[in-house]
């Protein structure tokens, strides 16, 4: 199951992040389930924050399966997912008051706006954008837009004083796509039992 | 909110993406072509500003020419910043053109000068009466059809314009185009002498079909050239940038 020392060490460096940030966390595929939790549970769902998950790596309803399983509340999630309609064609997901679906990953444009109308629907204080992840995201877009994408994404959520969170999966990183993360975040951190 | 530029007053859209893009909003009293082909979004577009207008206490009137007004408020309903009240109170009104013609007693199909002018002095004394701040014309092509010539549809859409901005009304006028047209309206006048074009279209880009907004004109400010996306939610238009990625946009 879970690591709950990884889970606990990726929470306690969220929560000192100031609102407006953007933060790059790295991790290992191994490391998934314990950077969930430590994202979903004890950093957000601890502050009371809605979540705004953005998926490009697997279907909306499989990621609340596995949250579910690991016991972390989703109420306060809500799901931008651009991977059902391609894997799933039309017929995709039932309708869920907590998902919005982009057609292709490579409708940025509608992310944004998706994850927007999300942002404006939200009655937290707080808000959290994830996007998981910046490497399921450069399968489908070429780097020119992703980056472009990211920055005006990034800045948009900045100014709404909303924290970003930009997941990036060690064993598929390129040094091109860490760079273009390290350009918009203000900070990193690595999910591992030490610092 | 952007700083302002220039000295004209600004009619506040309340589509934020659409004030940002014209550095504050639409300069007061202008008459604005808001064009596209069908079902790009511009009757929802049009009906979010007077909707925005009437709850920052404007009086603000649709003049429904193709739509039947009842059907029309059907779609305005499930706006979360849409009220009930705002029609009760006058805030918001619509009219039906086809009983405007009929009781200006226009059955002909094709409108005289004479006629012309009757049908502008009966827009302009609605406007004056209700104390109409802003207005739509939803479609002025179809009011066009049954002008006919280029002059005649010149001079509507002159005097019409005069008369609203006399009146300090801001108006939107919706145009409709073909899809594959390269012209901003159909009898290609109407562009011409409006104030503003904001051009509603559906772009294509590697097989994704998106809906895009772009001003190509607005007198009496400054304003982004550039192509938006925009989304037609329950919280009204959104717009963000098009992205351009490197060579691929178009
Ligand atoms: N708030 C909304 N949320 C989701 N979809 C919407 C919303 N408003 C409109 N739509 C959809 O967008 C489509 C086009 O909208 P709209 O009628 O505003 O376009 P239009 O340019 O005026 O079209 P036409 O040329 O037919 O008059 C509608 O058919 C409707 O399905
Ligand atoms: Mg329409």
């Amino acid at each position: 199951m879970t690591d709950s020392r990884i889970a606990g060490n990726v929470a306690r460096q969220l929560n000192e992040l100031p609102p407006g940030s953007a933060v790059s966390l790295q991790m290992s595929v191994d490391n998934y389930l314990d950077v969930m939790s430590g994202v979903i549970d004890l950093y957000a769902g601890k502050r009371d924050m809605d979540t705004i998950y953005v998926t490009a790596t697997i279907s909306f309803e499989a990621i609340k399966r596995v949250m579910q399983a690991l016991e972390i509340d989703t109420s306060r999630v809500y799901f931008v997912d651009c991977i059902s309609h391609i894997m799933m064609g039309t017929a995709a997901a039932q309708k869920d008051e907590h998902a919005s679906l982009v057609e292709s990953p490579t409708m940025l444009e509608n992310v944004m706006l998706k994850v927007e109308y999300l942002l404006r629907r939200s009655q937290s204080k707080e808000k959290l954008v994830v996007i998981d992840s910046i490497n399921s995201l450069a399968i489908h877009n070429n780097s020119w837009i992703l980056s472009e994408f990211l920055h005006i994404l990034v800045s948009g959520l900045r100014v709404k004083e909303a924290r970003t969170i930009i997941l990036s999966v060690e064993e598929h990183s390129t040094p091109e796509i860490a760079n273009m993360v390290n350009l918009v975040c203000d900070s990193g951190i690595r999910a591992a039992k030490e610092e | 909110m952007p700083p302002r530029t220039g000295d004209r007053d600004r009619c506040v859209t309340g589509i934020d993406g659409l004030d940002t893009i014209l550095y504050g909003g639409i300069p007061r009293d202008n008459t604005v072509l808001l064009t596209g082909s069908c079902g790009t979004g511009k009757t929802s577009l049009a009906l979010e500003y007077l909707i925005h207008g009437a709850v920052s206490g404007e009086n603000s009137l649709f003049i429904s020419v193709t739509e039947n007004s009842e059907k029309l408020l059907m779609n305005i309903i499930p706006y979360k910043f849409f009220d009930r009240e705002l029609i009760k109170s006058g805030r918001l009104v619509f009219v039906d053109m086809p009983a405007m013609y009929e009781r200006l007693g226009m059955t002909k199909a094709e409108l005289s000068m004479e006629e012309i002018d009757l049908l502008v002095a009966a827009i302009g004394s609605l406007v004056k009466e209700l104390g109409i701040r802003r207005m739509v014309m939803d479609s002025i092509t179809s009011v066009c059809y049954k002008l006919k010539t280029p002059e005649k549809i010149r001079d509507f859409i002159l005097k019409l314009s005069k008369t609203l901005s006399d009146l300090n009304c801001t108006s939107i006028l919706v145009s409709e185009v073909a899809a594959q047209s390269s012209a901003y309206s159909t009898f290609g006048v109407e562009e011409a002498i409006s104030d503003g074009i904001v051009l509603m279209a559906n772009m294509e880009r590697r097989g994704d079909l998106l809906r895009t907004l772009q001003v190509i004109k607005m007198r009496g400010t400054m304003h982004s050239r550039a192509k938006y996306v925009l989304d037609l939610t329950p919280v009204g238009v959104l717009l963000v940038p098009l992205l351009k990625g490197g060579s691929a946009g178009t």
